[in-house]
């Protein structure tokens, strides 16, 4: 259709309604031809608007696949994040393992010798400086090795595991109870001086003196020897230690099932 | 398609990838500073497999600890088989834990959350 085609027949048929001359066929040939170009208008209307729908449909569930994309890839990543944090549970749960093996006896389930040292030194390093008493008892198992000779060395491993449940129940619940060495015990007393760690060791002998071992093997007697001592500020753990080993060695000397103190006075 | 075969490290798995089998066999921890490195020829691989070998796909794992990104290219892989279950392909899968590390298992359950193909997981002992 020529783009001025349509106002030039609207002009002719103003032209032919207003002069009386004109053939009435003149103007019904001219509304019928603007008749069809107007349904033709309309036609052409329809069809742009079904394909203006089209592409507003195309173009809606473009955004929908979008947002889909979108949500998927949301709890892509939340599944991520929910199993990567179930391994880094799993790796803590591990280190709190090997931390607590690492850092106790296999047999007794008391803390080990490389544990009870950290200990030491942290109550040791508190105590000086709060100007505290802390005092320690080395504790052995008498004649065990013939326990173990006669016994058996499961039996051995039983009166192990015994004496250090006596042991952990005979303490204060501040204190520290360590498997020091094959039958030896090292026990820890924070603010405590001599007289009260004298106590304490008394009762932990005491206390194993009346373990049962009926049930282990015939005319099997348990009792401990224990040497104790009390921390003087200033000096080395290692002298501490020194003194309580001697104190043992005293309490071994004198018949054994007994307890010994070693003071700076008595040294 | 070649196999692959990667022998295992600290920090990465071994992989093997035997083509005509149809089996990839993963075994140990993945926590590798490169895992695009590691696991993008593994992603290759079985794409190339599903697309092409028209044989059934299984995978063999024993996977213990797996970082982030490690977890992101097992989805990925767990995403192909899924498609290609979806379209009547066979795959299959099945995880192997120790049975002292109940965890491991219930982290493949997440795993298998999204798969329908059959995905079996067992303990084993050590």
């Amino acid at each position: 259709m020529i783009p001025d085609a349509l106002p030039a027949l609207e002009s002719r048929i103003e032209i032919l309604l207003h002069d009386p001359a004109a053939s009435p066929a003149d103007l019904h040939a001219a509304l019928a031809v603007l008749y069809e170009r107007y349904c033709l208008q309309e036609q052409m209307l329809a069809r742009l608007i079904h394909i203006s729908d089209k592409y507003q449909m195309a173009e809606r569930e473009r955004g929908l696949s979008h947002v889909e994309q979108l949500q998927r890839k949301v709890r892509q990543v939340e599944k991520i994040v929910r199993i990567s944090d179930g391994y880094q549970s799993m790796l803590q749960d591990l280190h709190t393992r090997l931390t607590a093996i690492s850092n106790h006896d296999d047999l007794t389930g008391l803390p080990n010798r490389r544990h009870m040292q950290e200990r030491l030194k942290q109550t040791i390093a508190q105590a000086e400086r709060n100007g505290d008493t802390v005092s320690i008892a080395l504790v052995d198992i008498d004649f065990f090795k013939k326990i173990n000779d006669s016994a058996g060395h499961a039996i051995g491993d039983v009166v192990l595991t015994r004496v250090a449940e006596c042991m952990r129940q005979s303490m204060r619940e501040y204190d520290i109870c360590a498997r020091w060495g094959g039958e030896e015990f090292l026990m820890l007393f924070p603010s405590c001086d001599l007289q009260n760690a004298a106590q304490l060791a008394e009762r932990a002998r005491a206390a194993v003196a009346k373990i049962p071992t009926d049930d282990l093997h015939a005319g099997l007697n348990l009792s401990v020897s224990i040497g104790y001592t009390e921390f003087r500020l200033g000096e080395a753990i290692d002298s501490t230690l020194k003194r309580a080993d001697d104190a043992l060695y005293c309490a071994k000397s004198s018949g054994r099932n007994c307890v010994i103190g070693s003071s700076a006075s008595n040294e | 398609m070649n196999n692959l075969n990667l022998s295992q490290t600290s920090s990465t798995p071994s992989i093997l990838a035997d083509w005509s089998k149809g089996i990839v066999q993963m075994k140990g921890d993945s926590y590798p500073e490169n895992s695009f490195e590691l696991f993008q020829p593994l992603i290759d691989w079985v794409q190339a497999y599903l697309a092409t070998a028209g044989q059934p796909l299984h995978l063999d794992l024993e996977l213990v600890y797996l970082n982030t990104s490690s977890i992101r290219s097992m989805m990925d892989i767990f995403e192909q088989m899924e498609a290609a279950h979806k379209k009547g392909q066979m795959v299959s899968a099945r995880w192997f834990y120790d049975f002292a590390n109940e965890r491991v298992g219930q982290l493949a359950e997440e795993f298998r959350e999204d798969c329908t193909f059959p995905f079996t997981i067992s303990s084993k002992p050590r």
